[in-house]
């Protein structure tokens, strides 16, 4: 295909509308909304996984409108009545089927790719954790448009009515708003069955920043796209009817080792990408990869808080600091330990604080950590934030209450000041134990900390 | 009716009615008889809507504007009538089951949508005007839920019936396409 040809093309169809609608409409999307994709930890510029699966959720109403897009396209001979004019030609149909779908597969990629370069650009500038493993995430997203739009072409040639393009997109509509996973179970799943939802070429956003998809998923989409386009291509070459029919072989063969390929259980579909979760340490504090750039503030108020907190609790106290790798299930208690202080970097109380500041917040985290299950961008309870601040005080000898978290500093220290009474009234020996108590109640989080500190202690 | 005959079949709109009829009873199959999800019917009259859209123009419009007869109310009631059948076309079939959408609620969608449908076929020819009535609702059949007047104007197909900034901004879309629509026609 010479570059005449394909500037005429370009010239005298839809493929430069396909490629702005594909471009303006996602930045459309994420920049005049405020959703989940702008706050914390998950913000799509925020790291490389983040900004490939928050610019590939756009494909739940792009693909839909680049296959509507597709389909007018693949009427326009029809609507120029020339085709008896092209069966005359001796040119093989073919070649006049790549020209066309040439065209639009490279508007549709350029403009998808601008929207990532959009992306990119930033998270490059604020990510310090530089990987590739994203990539295969935009390039089936990629793979997804174009196949979207060949298969619209090849139904358009096939049906060639005006009816076509708009009851395509909005069958492609309601195929992508019916296979959506849901977020709020951990991992993410469907109420279809696993692989069925996984045909749909949007994903939903993101909830965790260590999880990204296994390479069955990649693989299992790269086929049954593959087959989608290749059957838009040879509906768009085909001539007679029986060619026609041998052509849907190739989206039903796609489909059929697509299912085989999808992993079937949630747990195969998303998992933590052990690149990302690798252990950076500074001293005794450590943070996943992903979050290496948190250690600079981290590390200082990190050795501060476990010498604090050695000298409070003794041979009992955490010696190290690191970062939750867990899958933070709302169902599920949050990740504790009796060796470290976990942190949790949605927690705006950690991310939001510095310096005496962040001490406090790890002091308060070593002493009662939160066991409370974390549902999106949450601290813990009021009655875990309170027991973390008297915790604090407790060490630093006033009380304050815990900044960030989602309970206001009134009401964190209505419930904090009369258990911080009480517990400044006792000896200084059986203060000692009380928050011993805490810990023990917070650690096997079936007990209320407040609770163990103030009366449980004398269970 | 010889003349509303021939306009009926030159427009497509046997096929356009079939398409609304056989997506909505697909739609109301596949959910089950009906939810309260307000994001379905507004599917619904989406589909409807979009099938209808096709017939905004004729086959050959350079000979339709020489004909010596108004056009204007004709377009006026051929827009009013795509958003009548697609809210029709609704209800029939949701009578059959639980009802999920309340009337107020059909009416300002398949008026917004219809006149989104107008504008798309005064901007882009009727061919492509489906493009305007598929594209918001898709942009906003995903958007997280806002409580902002912003918000209620962006997703007003899904808002439930009453909210003020949604049925305006389907007065203003229902208005403002088919005055458009009446007074300038498909583009060519």
């Amino acid at each position: 295909m010479n570059t005449r040809v394909l500037r005429t093309e370009l010239k005298r169809s839809v493929a430069p509308w396909a490629g702005a609608v594909t471009l303006l409409g996602g930045l459309a999307f994420l920049y005049s909304l405020s959703g989940p994709w702008w706050k914390g930890p998950e913000l799509w510029t925020a790291q490389w996984t983040s900004m490939a699966m928050w610019t590939r959720s756009m494909l739940v109403f792009l693909w839909p409108l680049a296959v509507g897009l597709g389909a007018l396209q693949g009427l326009r001979d029809h609507r120029s009545k020339m085709p008896e004019l092209l069966t005359s030609t001796p040119r093989p149909a073919w070649q006049r089927a790549a020209t066309l779908s040439g065209s639009t597969a490279l508007t549709l990629t350029s403009g998808f790719g601008l929207f990532v370069l959009v992306g990119a650009v930033q998270v490059s500038f604020s990510a310090e954790y530089q990987h590739l493993g994203w990539l295969p995430v935009s390039l089936v997203a990629g793979l997804a448009l174009v196949a979207g739009a060949v298969l619209g072409m090849g139904v358009g040639r096939a049906l060639p009515f005006a009816l076509t393009p708009p009851a395509l997109a909005v069958a492609a509509l309601f195929v992508t708003a019916v296979l959506r996973m849901t977020l709020d179970t951990v991992p993410p799943s469907s109420s279809l069955p696993i692989p069925v939802a996984l045909l749909s070429p949007a994903v939903e956003g993101v909830r965790q920043v260590l999880l990204t998809f296994s390479a069955s998923v990649h693989v299992g989409q790269t086929l049954w796209l593959l087959g989608m386009a290749a059957t838009g291509f040879a509906l768009l070459a085909a001539a007679t009817p029986k060619a026609r029919t041998l052509a849907l072989t190739p989206l039903l063969s796609g489909a059929a080792v697509a299912l085989l390929v999808l992993p079937a259980a949630p747990r195969e579909t998303y998992v933590v990408d052990e690149d990302a979760a690798a252990r950076v340490c500074d001293g005794r504090v450590c943070v996943t990869k992903a979050h290496e750039g948190e250690l600079a503030y981290l590390a200082g108020p990190g050795e501060k808080a476990l010498r604090l907190l050695r000298e409070s609790l003794g041979a009992g106290a955490p010696a190290a600091i690191r970062e939750t790798t867990a899958l933070n299930s709302p169902l599920e208690p949050a990740e504790r330990s009796r060796t470290h202080v976990i942190v949790d970097f949605a927690d705006e109380a950690v991310s939001g604080a510095r310096g005496e500041e962040l001490t406090r917040v790890l002091v308060g985290l070593g002493l009662a950590p939160t066991c409370s299950s974390r549902t999106w961008g949450s601290s813990g309870t009021d009655a875990e934030a309170a027991a973390q601040s008297v915790a604090a005080g407790w060490v630093f000898g006033d009380l304050r209450p815990i900044d960030g978290t989602m309970h206001s500093a009134a009401y964190q220290m209505k419930k904090a000041r009369p258990a911080w009474k009480k517990l400044k009234a006792l000896p200084r020996a059986e203060q000692h134990s009380r928050i011993k108590a805490m810990r023990a109640a917070a650690l096997s989080c079936e007990a209320q900390p407040l609770e163990a500190l103030t009366g449980g202690g004398s269970r | 009716m010889r003349w509303t005959a021939l306009y009926v079949r030159s427009r497509q709109v046997p096929a356009s009615l079939a398409a609304a009829v056989v997506s909505a009873a697909a739609v109301w199959a596949l959910s089950g008889g009906g939810s309260a999800d307000p994001r379905l019917p507004a599917l619904v009259l989406v589909a409807g809507t979009a099938a209808g859209s096709i017939g905004l123009g004729g086959q050959d419009l350079a000979l339709d504007r020489t004909a010596a007869i108004r056009w204007a109310p004709r377009r006026a009631a051929h827009t009013l009538l795509i958003g009548a059948v697609a809210a029709a076309v609704l209800l029939a079939v949701q009578a059959t089951g639980e009802e999920a959408a309340t009337a107020a609620f059909v009416v300002r969608d398949s008026a917004g949508l219809a006149g989104l449908a107008a504008a798309g076929a005064v901007l882009f020819g009727a061919q492509h005007a489906w493009t305007l009535p598929v594209a918001w609702p898709a942009f906003a059949l995903f958007t997280p839920p806002g409580t902002g007047v912003p918000a209620q104007v962006a997703t007003w197909m899904m808002q439930p019936p009453g909210t003020a900034a949604a049925t305006w901004t389907a007065v203003v879309l229902a208005g403002g396409g088919m005055a458009a629509y009446t007074l300038a026609g498909p583009r060519r």
